[in-house]
């Protein structure tokens, strides 16, 4: 499998992260391309890669995560957590997860 | 109890001259050095209490990869107005990987969204680590918002060629 994938865990509840809303953007472009909109399903992922294999390329891109609307904390850290990587093998797959709360953002190359 | 011994502060000064007479002893080779360098810079420095300051915004970058302070790390700080973010200032990660200055402080610590863009390429760069071209990470955004300016924020963030963490500290 090649493209990018993701996965949104809510740390706050040790559950995933349902029903958030995530974009990918190829960033390469001024301003950015907006590539995919959806939003996680029960397990906390997308229902199909948010870039599927068929569309694979080397490139800059970005995923955007709505977790504002997410958590709905007023004194929440960050509103949009934008996670910015480049493809530089389109052969390989890209996971890229995001571990959240209203105050922790983390992310990682995954697997 | 040696504990409250220890808090006795004639005791205490004490129990660290014996101690520091013992690590002498350990290390005869050191023994002439008025203070050793230490061993790892990025461990040179205590830690820093920010508990009671005034309220300001600032930023701590570690590098997880070596296991260090991100010295040198460029860090362009960035606020949004009007849809876009406006440069306020770029600063340099210190020996101890922060900024030398609060990045916001007293009258210009105001509620807003702001963006640290970190230059994790040219600072991976910078120490030689074997990474892809380009890289995974290039120009990091992380992008927070300040609500309440009563209280301040410290920014811990932990990176390395393939992940970061940030997080509200203390």
């Amino acid at each position: 499998m090649t493209g990018i994938t993701t996965h949104v865990l809510d740390i706050t509840t040790g559950q995933p992260a349902r029903g958030l809303q995530v974009e990918l953007y190829d960033v390469a472009t001024d301003p950015p391309t907006l590539l995919n909109k959806t939003r996680t399903n029960p397990d906390g992922r997308t229902d199909s890669p948010i870039l599927p294999s068929a569309s694979a390329r080397t490139g800059q891109f970005e995923l955007r995560f709505y977790v504002g609307d997410h958590f709905k904390a007023p004194d929440g850290l960050s509103d949009v957590v934008p996670v910015r990587f480049a493809i530089f093998d389109a052969a390989q797959h890209y996971h890229v997860p995001l571990l959240c709360a209203p105050w922790f953002f983390s992310t990682y190359r995954g697997s | 109890m040696a504990n409250d011994d220890l808090l006795q502060p004639a005791r205490r000064q004490f129990a660290l001259s014996a101690l520091a007479l013992s690590a002498a002893a350990l290390l005869p080779a050191a023994a002439g050095a008025q203070t050793p360098a230490p061993a790892n810079p990025a461990q040179g420095s205590g830690p820093i209490v920010l508990h009671g300051v005034s309220p300001r915004l600032t930023v701590h970058a570690l590098d997880t990869y070596h296991g260090a302070a991100a010295t040198g790390l460029r860090i362009d700080f960035s606020k949004l107005e009007g849809g876009s973010y406006k440069l306020v200032r770029t600063v340099t990660a210190n020996a101890n990987g922060r900024s030398d200055e609060p990045l916001l402080i007293d009258e210009s610590y105001q509620a807003g969204d702001y963006e640290l863009l970190l230059h994790v390429d040219d600072y991976f760069a910078s120490k030689g680590a074997k990474l892809p071209t380009p890289p995974f990470l290039s120009k990091v955004p992380v992008r927070i918002r300040v609500v309440n300016v009563a209280e301040r924020i410290h920014l811990p963030i932990q990176f390395g060629p393939w992940s970061y963490t940030y997080s509200r500290g203390s």
